[in-house]
């Protein structure tokens, strides 16, 4: 344990790295998910066909193919765009964090469009006919009726993309963003103990995961509340 | 930025050179995986707390922490412990290919149980019961009548895990292993072509994703003719 000493500061702000990626990646992947599933459910043939491609790349292809391809390539399509402006520019390097973000939310944005696809379908559709009989608009009906009814069904598989989410953000390290794992990395190269150090990386995932567990029986115990019975 | 078909004709050969290794990860760590899971089913559903507690830590952290970490713990990590270097699985742990095969034994051996344990609880309780009334014992019955069904009901869920496993197999390139993903590094650190390469690799990994899932579907359409023939 005596390796981690002088550590823990590097270590710390490499979890405070994670949280933020997760919570942006996460955004994300609610608005790719919901974007997604409309285009899913809606009766245009060509939102269908992007939606059904979008969910079937990035269901069947390695993760860290999808990030590499990410960081690479955006790298290789600024450096192109600022060489129009200025020829002498020789590389461009696109943010880890950004590309990493939009990689991950991409990645679970496509489970995520299946799981509220299927969500938005088991809602009562009496309950959207009477908020059309209410005179409620289509935004009305969307924010206060189909939301409010999806997210108690989502929730369940939505806990399960969250944690594959948080476990994703392990693969940013790869592309050089300072995250835990790459702290791990650092710390290996000055002390030698590789076993400690990402024991200690382990652990901090493991914590993460406790929390995003805990979080989501806490939110599905709200969600549910108006189901229990009173007394 | 333009597309270069040639690079294309030319590293997707190198890349299948590497599918070989790619089939050897993902069938190897399947099948041991598969028999870790039923041990690990079998002590969960043991109903003796020495044997299902100890499943459900194991359970717990092997789900709880990234597939990347676990590869890394047991590829750079273990060397650092003596008894590791000194052990009777040395020759398999100082190789990456046997620790790739570990790691993603150990991680998908994890989710498949629960997968397993899912298609378990699923039998109808009537038929446990049946089998009672007729005098099976606790293993016939276990053999008899809830595996062949519980295989049934949990075909899905396995087929999703075992797409998820191959795209894990991408990670053992973060080892040092020339599989297809490592290939493809390769060839973009030579050419600097990632959207060229990447993108063809991800059409060959969809291709194996798209032949899993047809299996599956074979298998499932085949599991279940008994019931689809009374409709």
């Amino acid at each position: 344990m005596d390796a981690i000493d002088g550590w823990w500061d590097e270590f710390f702000w490499g979890s405070v790295v994670v949280v933020e990626l997760f919570f942006v990646a996460l955004i994300l992947t609610v608005l790719f998910g919901l974007i997604g599933s409309a285009a899913k459910l809606s009766k245009n043939r060509v939102a269908n066909a992007i939606a059904s491609g979008y969910t079937i790349v990035f269901r069947g292809t390695p993760e860290i193919l999808v990030l590499l391809l990410f960081y690479f390539g955006s790298a290789i399509a600024l450096t192109s765009i600022a060489q129009i402006f200025d020829p002498e520019i020789k590389f461009v390097d696109f943010p880890p964090f950004w590309a990493g973000s939009f990689a991950i939310a991409l990645i679970i944005g496509s489970y995520a469009t299946e799981t509220f696809r299927g969500a938005f379908l088991g809602v009562d559709p009496g309950q959207v006919e009477a908020a059309r009989a209410l005179g409620l608009s289509n935004l009305q009906t969307f924010i206060y009726v189909r939301i409010p009814a999806m997210w108690r069904l989502a929730l369940p598989p939505f806990g399960n993309h969250m944690l594959s989410l948080i476990k994703d953000t392990a693969l940013v390290a790869i592309i050089g963003l300072e995250e835990t794992l790459f702290v791990a990395e650092k710390a290996i190269a000055y002390s030698a103990k590789p076993f400690t150090m990402y024991i200690l990386v382990g652990v901090i995932y493991l914590g993460f995961s406790t929390v995003i567990t805990l979080s989501v029986m806490v939110l599905e115990k709200y969600a549910n509340k108006h189901l229990e019975v009173a007394g | 930025m333009s597309f270069d078909f040639d690079l294309i004709l030319d590293s997707i050969p190198k890349m299948l050179m590497g599918i070989g290794l790619t089939f050897q990860l993902l069938f190897l760590s399947l099948l041991l995986g598969t028999a870790l899971a039923i041990i690990l089913l079998i002590m969960r559903i043991s109903g003796r707390w020495y044997l299902s507690w100890p499943t459900m830590v194991y359970i717990y952290i092997f789900r709880g922490t990234p597939i990347l970490v676990q590869i890394f713990i047991i590829y750079y990590g273990f060397p650092q412990l003596e008894f590791i270097r000194e052990g009777i699985f040395w020759p398999i742990l100082k190789e990456p290919f046997g620790c790739a095969i570990v790691a993603l034994t150990l991680n998908t051996g994890a989710y498949v149980s629960e997968i397993f344990r899912g298609g378990v609880i699923g039998v109808d309780r009537g038929l446990k019961e049946a089998g009672a009334a007729l005098g099976l014992s606790a293993t016939h019955r276990f053999i008899y009548i809830t595996a062949p069904i519980a295989i049934r009901l949990c075909l899905p869920a396995y087929s999703n895990d075992v797409i998820s496993l191959q795209k894990s197999t991408a990670l053992a390139s973060t080892i040092t292993l020339l599989d297809m993903t490592g290939i493809a590094r390769t060839i973009v650190a030579e050419t600097y072509a990632p959207y060229e390469v990447f993108i063809s690799l991800m059409c060959i990994y969809l291709i194996l994703t798209w032949v899993i899932q047809r299996s599956f579907g074979w298998l499932e359409k085949r599991m279940s003719r008994h019931i689809r023939e009374e409709v």
